[in-house]
């Protein structure tokens, strides 16, 4: 079974590989890779380096993360439903690009505007706040605290944003909020990339403990506890790492969804149910995944783009009749 | 005749025996109307009914009529999404010009019997047509004919002067997220942006795309490179923002390359109204520095 | 004494005070199988819970082979103490025997991989709980007492001191619960192994258990030997209900006939 996480790998590499060769519009690879003419005249390499590399890495980033967190998620939350989403960080990571799209705020930090950071702190903000909650009650329930502290807070943090739109009458805010809503891989550039690999770098360093645990605590926090874990422990570790894993993700790429729950599911069917397998092969497919979408959102309707969150979702939509339909 | 009057939710000034003859000459019954409260939630359309001297009329003007200063005073009763349908009623206008969309706007004034005139945002012609239309419509209609007239005039005027001067290829951003080039959204090869930049004497980079808005990909503006950029900027808070630096980046376009990358502020720009010939004559300067102007 | 509880108090946070564990105190010998009996609310999952460390006493102690639980970690403690739950939900397609090398997690902790050692003791397991044909079955799609046996053996494969089973059998049919007493009086027999079993089911008690503690609102009502224990005095006090306890010919074990609702 190991073998079928290097064949994950594998794909991963290909379609990478791949992707920046195809686009909406034709380049020239010889022209691409040609040293003698200055970068800053050379179209080709433009769009290859700076419109399609940075797309296709980000896209790769963001799918990993994304994936990541919806196992992550599932298993916490002993729901092959769950996702990123279920607890409330899309509704945050919504309200803060919303505060700052609206408010245009005008600053970077370190190369990172304004709309990243917001979106990252609304992200990881909510979902502190769910953990904050589920901690207060100490024992037994706390995943079904998690769970209807995150239904809470996302309705709520729904409604903040509503409100705002509307005492600000600002149409101009909420168009960009829609937009921005739709998800979008076209970075330009390496510094927001280099930005979210740094709270995706301390997810996956929490990610790379969890993966034997998160078996033991999909069967239940006191069967986990009996074998041995520290469930207490376990639970805030995996929370951590999936809110900073999400945060990057949306921060980079916008609230794109069912990448966290079509992807585990995929690989689950493939690997089945071990997460020293599911984990990684889902951050490799992941990656494929939404590089693949991306790849179909950006070639499709040339010259215009469809956002990649459209794309997803139209996957998305079927592949959850599918799975409500497949003898449940 | 109070009969027909009602029915077409008239006030017709003027004798009945008029407005018979009229009817029998064939003549629309709008053409005799005469609008004394007038409410306009439409920048273009307020801009319009002031500029041909028929602002004594306007009660009401919308949230996001920011001009002509004489205005400003009004009472503001909503735009688009959010038009203050009560408010509106209980100033008894008797002329509303919304936007053709706003069919829920629709039916509350007709159930109330106020009329309305439907305004729909196109091309640079019907600006011109809107401003006849509207004019008549309110009973100003040679102010609306001189007014449309004197923006025809410096519209031609604007594109003799530029016929015979090179040609550039121009992308038109009004909207992109701060400080970076994520969320571009450029004039396409439809709607009134985009005929004041052929009148201005551009080539439309994104002349093949039909539609009046495009999202621009970063790949999309590498390969259209256009010679030219135009950033328009007209919003309250970033009307001061004047920094392009982030398009340097993109080094290979021409525009970067040759320092043509012009920011053009005010919103004269994105209200398809009687200030169009002045952003035009604006756009054609910007695009043809060697002309004189 | 393999076990030993003394004074153990505890209470849940909130408003009715229901299983709560007042002043316990039992041993447990090696070999034994301890029943823990009482009504709904009396307290047996708490003592359960208790016992294998899965909640903190707010009083007295407990100590397994003469060591206090309290200083024994996690992963020590689920190698010394096996908990088999009343039912397992679970989320995702694990085949029977990945849910029974779960077991092996307190010996091998988060990065070791399962060895051809703990292949073999998943697979004893399985022997000793008559599963071995579902080994590669997948979980869910198990009847309810091969479900109760592969737990069984998962718990078995913790290769631990001691087996706690909360109510075991409640939720089986006639016919697993006596496929489950058997399986659990043979893993006695053949391999030793200490049970203390908290049950409703009062021929279940009298079947399997050699020694009986019974709880009455988180005290010890009585505790011994099953036959000394099992009397219908004690079964009007724990139940109100007036019950025939008589020995069994031909079961070989005593058994609880209820008859009235006693006042």
């Amino acid at each position: 079974m190991a073998a079928t996480v290097l064949g994950f790998g594998a794909l991963t590499l290909v379609v990478c590989v791949l992707a920046p060769l195809a686009g909406s519009t034709s380049i020239d690879l010889a022209k691409v890779f040609d040293r003698t003419q200055p970068f800053a005249d050379n179209v080709d390499a433009q769009v290859f380096f700076i419109a399609r590399m940075p797309r296709v890495v980000a896209a790769g980033i963001v799918g990993a993360g994304l994936a990541l967190s919806g196992v992550v998620f599932q298993a916490l939350l002993r729901n092959p439903l769950a996702s990123p989403d279920t607890l409330g960080v899309s509704a945050g990571a919504t309200l803060g690009a919303m505060l700052a799209l609206t408010a245009r705020a005008d600053f970077t930090v370190f190369g990172v505007s304004v709309v990243p950071l917001a979106t990252f702190a609304g992200a990881v903000g909510s979902l502190a706040i769910v953990f904050a909650l589920s901690m207060a009650r100490r024992r037994g329930t706390s995943t079904t605290v998690l769970l209807l502290g995150g239904i809470a807070i996302a309705a709520l943090l729904n409604a903040a944003g509503r409100f705002i739109q509307y005492l600000t009458a600002d149409i101009t805010g909420t168009f960009r909020t829609v937009q921005w809503m739709m998800g979008s891989l076209d970075v330009g550039s390496y510094a927001p990339i280099v930005a979210s690999l740094v709270p995706f770098g301390i997810a996956c360093a929490g990610f790379a403990t969890l993966p034997r645990v998160l078996d033991l605590v999909s069967l239940g926090e006191e069967a986990a506890e009996a074998r041995g874990v520290d469930v207490v422990r376990t639970e805030r570790l995996a929370l951590v790492s999936a809110s900073l894993s999400t945060g990057a993700a949306v921060s980079l790429g916008g609230p794109i969804l069912f990448v966290g729950i079509i992807v585990p599911h995929i690989v689950r069917l493939i690997v089945g149910a071990d997460h020293r397998l599911v984990l990684p092969a889902s951050a490799l497919f992941g990656a494929s995944f939404l590089v693949g979408c991306d790849l179909v959102a950006r070639t499709v309707a040339s010259p215009v783009e469809v956002p990649v969150g459209v794309i997803t979702a139209i996957i998305g939509g079927p592949f959850f009749l599918w799975l409500l339909f497949r003898g449940r | 005749m109070a009969v027909i009057q009602r029915q077409i939710g008239l006030r017709a000034k003027g004798s009945g025996l008029l407005v018979a003859l009229a009817l029998a000459l064939g003549v629309q019954p709008s053409a005799l109307a005469q609008a004394r409260r007038v409410v306009s939630i439409i920048p273009a359309t307020t801009e319009m009914l002031f500029a041909m001297g028929a602002g004594d009329r306007v009660i009401a003007i919308g949230t996001y009529d920011h001009y002509p200063p004489e205005a400003q005073k009004l009472p503001k009763v909503g735009a688009l999404i959010d038009p203050n349908v009560e408010q509106i009623l209980q100033m008894r206008p008797d002329l509303v010009v919304i936007y053709g969309t706003q069919t829920e706007l629709k039916q509350r004034l007709e159930r109330a019997r106020i009329p309305y005139y439907s305004y729909v945002h196109k091309g640079l012609a019907d600006i011109t047509e809107t401003m006849r239309s509207l004019g008549a419509r309110v009973g100003a209609a040679d102010a609306g004919n001189a007014l449309a007239s004197r923006v025809e005039r410096q519209l031609a005027d604007i594109r003799e002067h530029v016929s015979k001067a090179p040609h550039p290829k121009t992308l038109i951003v009004f909207e992109r997220e701060r400080r970076t080039l994520r969320n571009i959204y450029a004039s396409g090869g439809e709607g009134f942006l985009h005929d004041m930049l052929v009148a201005a004497g551009g080539v439309d980079a994104m002349a093949d795309v039909r539609r009046q808005s495009v999202t621009m990909s970063t790949e999309m503006v590498l390969d259209r490179a256009p010679d030219v950029i135009i950033e328009l900027r007209y919003a309250k808070d970033d009307i001061d923002d004047t920094d392009t630096t982030v398009w340097n980046r993109l080094a290979s376009i021409p525009a970067v390359r040759n320092r043509r990358v012009i920011v053009l502020t005010g919103e004269e720009f994105v209200v398809p109204g009687p200030r169009v010939g002045e952003a035009t004559r604006r756009l054609a300067a910007a695009l043809h520095p060697e002309l004189r102007w | 004494m393999l076990l030993e509880a003394t004074d153990l108090a505890f209470a849940y946070h909130g408003a009715p005070r229901v299983d709560v564990v007042d002043g316990v105190s039992l041993s447990i010998s090696r070999g034994s199988i301890v029943g823990l009996i009482g009504p709904n609310g009396s307290g047996k999952t708490t003592l359960i819970r208790l016992l294998s460390g899965t909640v903190k006493p707010a009083a007295g102690s407990i100590a397994l082979d003469g060591t206090p639980l309290a200083a024994l970690s996690r992963r020590e403690l689920a190698r010394r103490v096996a908990v088999v739950p009343q039912e397992t939900h679970v989320t995702f397609d694990f085949s029977a025997i990945e849910i029974v090398l779960m077991g092996r997690y307190a010996h091998l902790g988060a990065f070791a991989l399962e060895g051809p050692d703990d292949f073999a003791i998943a697979r004893q397991a399985l022997a000793a709980t008559g599963t071995t044909a579902l080994e590669s079955r997948r979980f869910a799609t198990l009847s309810g007492g091969e479900k109760q046996r592969v737990v069984i053996a998962s718990a078995l494969a913790q290769a631990s001191d001691i087996l706690l089973l909360d109510e075991p059998t409640t939720a089986l049919d006639v016919g697993f619960q006596f496929e489950i007493t058997a399986l659990l009086a043979g893993l006695n027999r053949e391999r030793g192994t200490t049970m203390v079993v908290s049950t409703h089911d009062l021929n279940l008690a009298a079947t399997l258990c050699t020694e009986l503690v019974l709880l009455r609102d988180g005290r010890v009502l009585a505790q011994g030997r099953t036959a000394d224990v099992l009397t219908a005095s004690n079964i009007r006090q724990l139940y109100h209900v007036d019950a025939d306890v008589t020995f069994h010919a031909r079961a070989g074990h005593l058994t609880v006939v209820p008859l009235a609702r006693a006042e």
